[in-house]
């Protein structure tokens, strides 16, 4: 099942010689490399050694017993996944052990498949929390990171600026820059431009913060909503060669929100489907009712967006491409707005396929309904 | 002399314009690199006289790494003695900056000008990198 470079490493700590014979025939079949042990301390020694994904151990053995090899397991690295194997499975025992923090235990005697689907199951929860932990650490980098960071990204546009002013202004004279003249003023425009965008951008997130918008909920016509942001995102999709494409339901469609809100959504998601798509791709807005809420799926034909940086792709300031233009606080500001007009977003995507960002919104109800 | 040599390495263009511009109207020949891998592979066509050297771009202290790289590095070594002009918005250059950290000298630029640049005070830096060459 896995990569031989890659295997996953299991110890089996059992004094049982038949126990360690068979957990290693099972758990080999799975494709796990596999050591056996068959005591406490020289189990603990080949842990340190081999820092395995999982250990099996047996809770009732001479000398050491499991439940004293669980906490120093834990020691030497709190992510190995314990599973504890008993013969006399109480449910104190059980709860003992899980106290001092085995991930689960098999009452003995026990099926092949009931030790496959536990280990299975531990490693996935492994898995997961070194994932998120992963997420974790790269939140904390970039929190960290914030000012320096955000006093570039102002600083930068100004000093271009100021410093084609300066030059313009050195060199006031020349036939050079009279031809220039021109192109610069342009430059310095778009310059200004881009870090107004910025420092919108950021008014509008220190703003949900504050928590001052989204304190409307009314009735959002999600049909005018989508065709205003499709009308207004149609001159940049021809400048990209992306087509817009809409799917709504028939009859009502309409969220409970703040119609400036759902905007702010709409529109960053399209912009964003428009600028990471290829020439000639394609952006599909689609919405559909899902029991109390409607969902909204925009959906790109772009380069899609690796696994690994999907769980940052809605923190501030994370650029899916840092060469593109665009400030980075678009998809937090999403989901922000999402989250304050008591939704969710989230996204899927296929690499060389394109994404997908669907957003859920409370669908409006009338007021008189709302009451029991 | 004035037909000296300077590769200006910055990931803002508008900067590089800028820059070009304004050395090319002081008579300089100017070559542009839009990071520091770029500019560190044109080293060996272009043979600057001087490096003018941008500190944050896409990585956040790439022209570090690019000091290092001309200072330390053996397959840069030809280029060792080539003058560094860091510019950046940082207001402190590495040794101040880095102070208390060890090893510093390693990524020290031979001047250090903050932007936006002063425009008179640039030039006149980049005057005295060409004469200590």
């Amino acid at each position: 099942m896995n990569d031989a470079s890659e295997r996953e490493r299991v110890v089996v700590i059992d004094d049982d010689y038949a126990m360690r014979l068979s957990c290693r025939k099972i758990l080999e079949k799975l494709g796990f490399e596999v050591e056996t042990f068959d005591g406490g301390a020289p189990g603990l020694e080949a842990v340190a050694r081999l820092n395995p994904s999982l250990v099996v151990v047996d809770l009732k053995m001479p000398g050491m017993s499991g439940m004293e090899v669980i906490p120093r397991v834990r020691e030497i690295n709190a992510d190995i996944v314990i599973v504890v194997i008993t013969g006399y499975a109480t449910i104190d025992t059980a709860v003992d052990a899980m106290k001092s923090g085995a991930y689960d235990f098999l009452p003995k005697p026990f099926s092949p498949e009931e030790l496959r689907l536990i280990v299975n199951r531990g490693l996935e929860r492994r898995r997961l929390a070194l994932r998120g932990r992963q997420a974790e650490m790269e939140r904390e980098l970039l929190k960290r990171r914030f000012v320096s960071f955000v006093s570039h990204q102002l600083q930068s546009p100004l000093s271009a600026v100021h410093q084609y002013l300066s030059v313009l202004q050195r060199l006031e004279g020349s036939a050079d820059v009279a031809a220039k003249r021109r192109e610069w003023h342009e430059r310095c425009l778009r310059r200004i431009e881009d870090l107004q965008a910025l420092i919108r951008d950021w008014l509008t997130l220190a703003k949900l913060e504050g928590q001052c918008l989204a304190q409307r909920r009314v009735r959002v016509d999600l049909r005018e909503a989508v065709q205003a942001v499709l009308a207004g995102n149609a001159e940049i999709a021809a400048a990209n060669q992306v087509s817009l494409e809409s799917r709504l339901p028939d009859g009502e469609c309409a969220v409970t929100g703040d119609p400036n809100c759902v905007s702010v959504l709409l529109d960053n998601l399209i912009t964003n489907a428009i600028k990471y798509n290829r020439p000639g791709g394609r952006v599909t807005l689609a919405v559909a009712p899902s029991g109390d809420e409607i969902e909204i799926a925009v959906s790109d034909t772009g380069a899609g967006i690796p696994e690994e940086v999907r769980p940052l792709l809605f923190q501030e300031f994370f650029r899916g491409d840092p060469g593109a233009s665009g400030t980075g606080l678009g998809l937090a500001i999403c989901r922000k707005v999402a989250a304050e007009m008591g939704g969710s977003i989230r996204v899927e995507s296929v690499v060389g396929e394109g994404s997908t960002f669907r957003v859920r919104l409370l669908a409006w109800r009338e007021p008189a309904q709302r009451e029991p | 002399m004035s037909s000296a040599k300077l590769l200006v390495i910055d990931d803002d263009r508008d900067y590089r314009t800028t820059v070009r511009c304004l050395l090319e109207s002081e008579g300089y020949a100017v070559s542009e690199a839009a990071s520091g891998d770029e500019g560190l592979s044109r080293l060996a066509e272009e043979r600057p006289d001087a490096i003018i050297l941008d500190v944050m771009m896409k990585c956040c202290c790439e022209g570090y790494g690019v000091t290092y790289a001309i200072k330390f590095r053996p397959e840069y070594e030809s280029f060792r003695s080539v003058p560094i002009i860091m510019a950046s918005s940082i207001e402190q250059a590495p040794d101040e900056l880095f102070a208390m950290a060890g090893e510093v000298g390693m990524i020290q630029p031979d001047y250090y000008v903050t932007k936006p640049l002063d425009i008179a005070r640039f030039l006149g830096v980049v005057k005295r990198a060409l004469g200590t060459r």
